[in-house]
């Protein structure tokens, strides 16, 4: 490549200019200036010194070229160095970067930033609202009790709001519309459901839904309470899977490997909140003075933060399907219930009824969040591996 | 005729880059009709509202390219492998090396020396066509699935591109710097490719859009040349584009903090999709020589290229152009924003040597400061001004003042750029770098002589009717400026010569002109082949009379006009019309 350049010597610049006759003399007397300085025997060698930050770095000859325009070097200049213009002079000094000693380029982690405090507080709001609000269902009768629940479940409505719109557990984009009236269905079946399927299987409901245990119509308020405190450990694993998984990324050299990194990673995030998450519902149920209802609330609480971990990472067609399917299988339930009370209708109560006998109401939301919280499981852990789902929170253009 | 101007980040924005010149443009060209097609570059500029449009912009669309929003189409099996095979494709080309250099290989010819390098230069040649072909299909590929599936954006975010792309850099033969590329490289540059591409997701290029203009004008190149891309290989509609400052260059001296590996897969992108625009352009019209020379080596080929330049409006200047009377035979100015690039410096140390010789004569620097950078340069060249030249009074009981003053356009002193450049005998330019010096171009305009440095456009704007001189060199800026200050002859000389040079070369009018010349050649040269359908659809012979092949109006013809797809024209049946609508049809 350099000698190639030397032979370009008789190239004159296409200008007339100040150095029109150095081109063609040797380099010896190529200094008729009135100062001669350093003359260095290898100009170009020098410019290169000069500009090694660009050399370096460039990628390719024209990325050298517009660097040394931008350093005002013309091509009466790289005449100077004997070269017709600044992209065959570009082209010798890039040709002439030693490249086998480069240093692949290191990347540097990203700086892991700390759970915030604003949004700690955010995601306790839920949890503290809803025990205040089965505290104050528990306490009041009568008409103060009817405004409590209602001023009660707004306010866990807002609470909610304010900690999923915001921090680690906002949403890229609003899922399809439906999304969060089949959420709310979901929530008031945990807290409602069970109570009015035993009475519609009994025959009634006679009576507006009670916190006593022993009442025909039971409100259950263990999953609800539970649900609500356990956003706080929810939002700090997704967190540390997003934060976790970003510093993979950054490390991982091939998609494949990032993905079978990733993976156990969200196991272990989803295997950790169930856990506290079983670890939270005793503890609440003593609270409340009602019995653990274990496997509905594990299979709601996981359907639901898997829903969401997908939804944060911008997957949100495949949870809203999950979730209205779950929804409309426990609507049908209780339909079918009612529906049998029709004349010659009695059959269609049949599964519904042998499911109840056999291992209690709990069944219905068990079987449909069970199975919703599997299927969303199997989607996210071929979803969230990919590179492209940690991307947009990754790059910013 | 009926003109797309197609501007990315410019007109009809009032903030815009080109805004100035497209809005003479437009106004200079009042006998054809303007489309404006605009892409806007942030929210703060789509903030800031357009300029009085002109009568004869008949409609104006614009689209964000900052905000793309994913259109919620999933791809099915057939689509999906579609998008894969054309991503995989332009992945391929990306990784398989940087932009093509088509310019070099006919400047060999002229150059004895180059031919020990020509013979393998031709066997990079071959390889190289092929992989410009190759880019073009993966590009119009993609354009294609836009135009009929949607859903791109979100397809280019997926994880289908960022896998394509993983298998281009690993592939044998990719560059070395692709093959380096890691997981987060991958998705940037996944990332900016989306970006680059959202042009293709637009809904321009129907016949009822740019399929209904004779002409795109593309006021810049990169991403405002790209609707004007697919917009000819869709509909057949000839592309001029016009680049005062060269994209691919700009894209180089803006992307420095990636990786390597990013920045060589952006490079190739930005440099193939700029040989793709110059090889599909019926015209090129650099703004100055240095733009020309950027686009020969990006691949433009020489035949296409047109300088013109660009135009400025010599009204303010007239008076001062014409009253050489009225300059202080002593005084030296310098006009234009204080930037660390302009060396003032220099100025300084060369007005130091000419006031020791010439002890009366005065220094004035107008202008105001570009950014924070700026300010503290003012701040520094002030004090060294305070430093050199001690303040001098005409006699004892006088108040003194410095010799070199620093002065702002609207001042008591300088009310108008005008009066600044009316004041001196002599204007100086001390730049290190520069583009095209429009101060230069003012000061020619008022007839004034100039003594410049030797950087960007210098010389060719200043012909021979100034002295220029190499920069970094206050010696020879002195000396110059010392030769002019004792010979106003030959000052007046240069300074008529200077401002007929200008007048001829860089006003408005020559402006508008040469773009309706191009416009003009354009049209007669390449005209956009349309056939007219009947009501039944089916080709109406003789619709188009011989008289529509002259150049002029003939856009308010009352028939549909409908396009055809491009070079394959004639091969093919008809292709099915879409209906145009009722308004334009009325017109």
């Amino acid at each position: 490549m350099t000698d190639v350049h030397q032979r370009d010597l008789p190239g004159a610049p296409s200008s007339p200019g100040a150095w029109d006759g150095v081109t063609t003399e040797p380099p010896a007397d190529s200094a008729p200036q009135r100062t001669p300085r350093r003359g260095p025997a290898d100009p170009v060698k020098a410019l290169m010194h000069r500009h090694r930050d660009l050399c370096e770095r460039a990628v390719d000859p024209l990325e050298i070229a517009a660097g040394l325009e931008a350093h005002g070097i013309t091509d009466r200049t790289a005449a100077r160095f004997r070269h017709k213009d600044v992209f065959s002079l570009a082209e010798e000094m890039y040709a002439r970067i030693p490249h086998d000693n480069d240093t692949p380029h290191t990347p540097t982690p990203p700086t892991t930033s700390r759970p915030h405090t604003t949004w700690l507080l955010r995601t306790l709001l839920p949890g503290t609202t809803c025990a205040a609000t089965v505290a104050a269902l528990h306490l009041t009768h009568g008409r103060p009790r009817l405004l409590a629940a209602t001023a009660g479940t707004l306010a866990v409505t807002l609470s909610l709001r304010a900690a999923l719109t915001r921090g680690p557990l906002s949403a890229q984009r609003s899922g399809p519309p439906g999304t969060l009236i089949w959420t709310c269905w979901l929530l008031a079946y945990a807290a409602l459901g069970d109570g009015l399927l035993m009475a519609a299987a009994s025959g009634g409901p006679e009576a507006l839904p009670t916190t006593a245990p022993n009442a025909p119509w039971p409100l259950t308020t263990a999953p609800l309470l539970t649900l609500t405190i356990s956003c706080a450990p929810a939002a700090w694993l997704a967190h540390h899977f997003a934060t976790r998984a970003r510093n993979k990324l950054t490390t991982s050299r091939a998609l494949e490997d990032f993905a079978t990194s990733v993976r156990p990673l969200l196991l272990g995030t989803v295997g950790l909140f169930l856990a506290t998450v079983a670890a939270l519902l005793p503890l609440t149920a003593v609270l409340v003075d009602e019995p653990a209802p274990y496997p509905q609330t594990l299979t709601l609480t996981a359907h639901l933060f898997l829903a969401r971990l997908l939804a944060i990472h911008g997957f949100t067609h495949a949870p809203a399907v999950i979730l209205t399917a779950t929804a409309t299988a426990q609507a049908t339930a209780l339909v079918t219930l009612f529906a049998a009370r029709l004349p010659h209708c009695a059959f269609l109560a049949t599964p519904v009824e042998t499911l109840i006998d056999t291992w209690g109401p709990g069944t219905i939301p068990t079987l449909t969040c069970g199975t919703a919280a599997l299927a969303l499981l199997i989607h996210a852990t071929r979803k969230l591996p990919r590179a492209s789902a940690h991307a947009r929170t990754a790059t910013r253009w | 005729m009926r003109i797309g101007i197609l501007t990315e980040g410019g007109y009809p924005y009032v903030s815009g880059d080109a805004s100035p010149w497209c809005d003479r443009l437009v106004r200079g060209l009042a006998q054809h009709e303007f489309d404006v097609y605009a892409l806007s570059r942030s929210e703060r500029h789509e903030d800031e509202g357009w300029l009085p449009l002109p009568s004869q912009v008949r409609r104006v669309r614009t689209a964000p390219l900052w905000a793309a929003e994913d259109d919620g189409v999933a791809y099915g099996r057939r689509a999906r492998r579609r998008f894969a095979e054309c991503y995989g494709e332009l992945a391929a080309v990306l990784c398989a090396g940087v932009a093509p250099e088509g310019g070099r290989l006919s400047e060999g010819s002229d150059e004895s020396s180059a031919r020990a390098g020509a013979s393998s230069a031709t066997a990079v040649d071959e390889p190289s066509a092929t992989l410009a072909d190759r880019f073009a299909s993966a590009l119009y590929g993609l354009a294609e699935l836009a135009r009929e599936e949607g859903g791109l954006v979100g397809a280019l975010r997926s994880e289908t591109a960022v896998r394509a792309l993983e298998r281009a850099c690993r592939a044998p033969g990719a560059l070395r710097t692709a093959h380096e590329a890691r997981v987060p490289d991958l998705l940037t540059v996944a990332a900016h490719l989306e970006h680059a591409l959202r042009p293709l997701s637009l809904d321009w290029y129907e016949d009822d859009g740019l399929g209904s203009v004779d002409l795109c004008h593309a006021a810049s190149g990169g991403a405002a040349a790209l609707p004007g891309l697919l917009a000819r290989h869709f509909t057949g509609v000839p592309l001029l584009v016009t680049e005062y400052g060269v994209r691919l260059r700009t894209h180089y001296l803006a992307a420095t903090d990636s990786s390597p590996a990013v920045r060589s897969l952006l490079a190739a992108f930005h440099g193939r999709l700029a040989a793709e625009i110059y090889r599909q352009a019926a015209y090129i019209t650099p703004g100055n020589a240095h733009a020309r020379r950027w686009q020969e080596r990006c691949g433009a080929d020489r035949t296409k290229l047109r300088t013109v330049y660009p135009g400025m409006d010599a009204g303010p200047f007239a008076e001062v152009g014409e009253s050489p009377e009225r300059a202080a035979p002593d005084t030296l100015v310098w006009v234009g924003r204080v930037e660390p690039a302009k060396d003032l410096i220099s100025l300084l140390h060369a007005f130091a040597e000419i006031h020791k010789d010439e002890p009366g004569t005065r220094l004035r620097i107008v202008g105001a400061p570009a950014g924070p950078e700026g300010t503290a340069y003012l701040t520094h060249c002030k004090a060294l001004a305070a430093q050199l030249f001690p303040d001098e009074a005409d006699g004892p009981h006088a108040v003194g003042d410095n010799p070199v003053s620093f002065e702002e356009i609207g001042g008591p002193e300088t009310p108008t750029l005008a009066d600044a450049y009316a004041s001196g005998a002599v204007i100086v330019l001390s730049s290190v770098v520069e583009g095209f010096p429009i101060s230069l171009a003012e000061a020619m305009f008022c007839g004034r002589a100039t003594v410049s440095t030797d950087v960007g456009a210098v010389v060719e704007v200043i012909g021979g009717t100034g002295l220029v001189v190499p920069p970094r060199n206050p010696r020879a800026l002195a000396e110059a400026c010392m030769a002019l200050l004792r010979d106003p002859e030959r000052r007046e000389r240069l300074g008529a010569a200077a401002r007929a040079r200008a007048l001829e070369l860089f006003t408005v009018e020559q402006n508008v002109a040469a773009f309706h010349g191009i416009y003009l050649e354009i049209v007669s040269h390449c005209p956009v082949r349309r056939a007219v359908l009947d009501d039944t659809g089916d080709p109406l012979p003789f619709a188009v009379p011989a008289e529509a092949h002259v150049p002029g109006r003939w856009t308010a013809a009352a028939s549909r006009m409908v396009a055809r797809g491009g070079p394959g024209w004639a091969a093919g049946p008809p292709v099915p019309a879409t209906r145009v609508p009722a308004a334009e049809a009325a017109r």
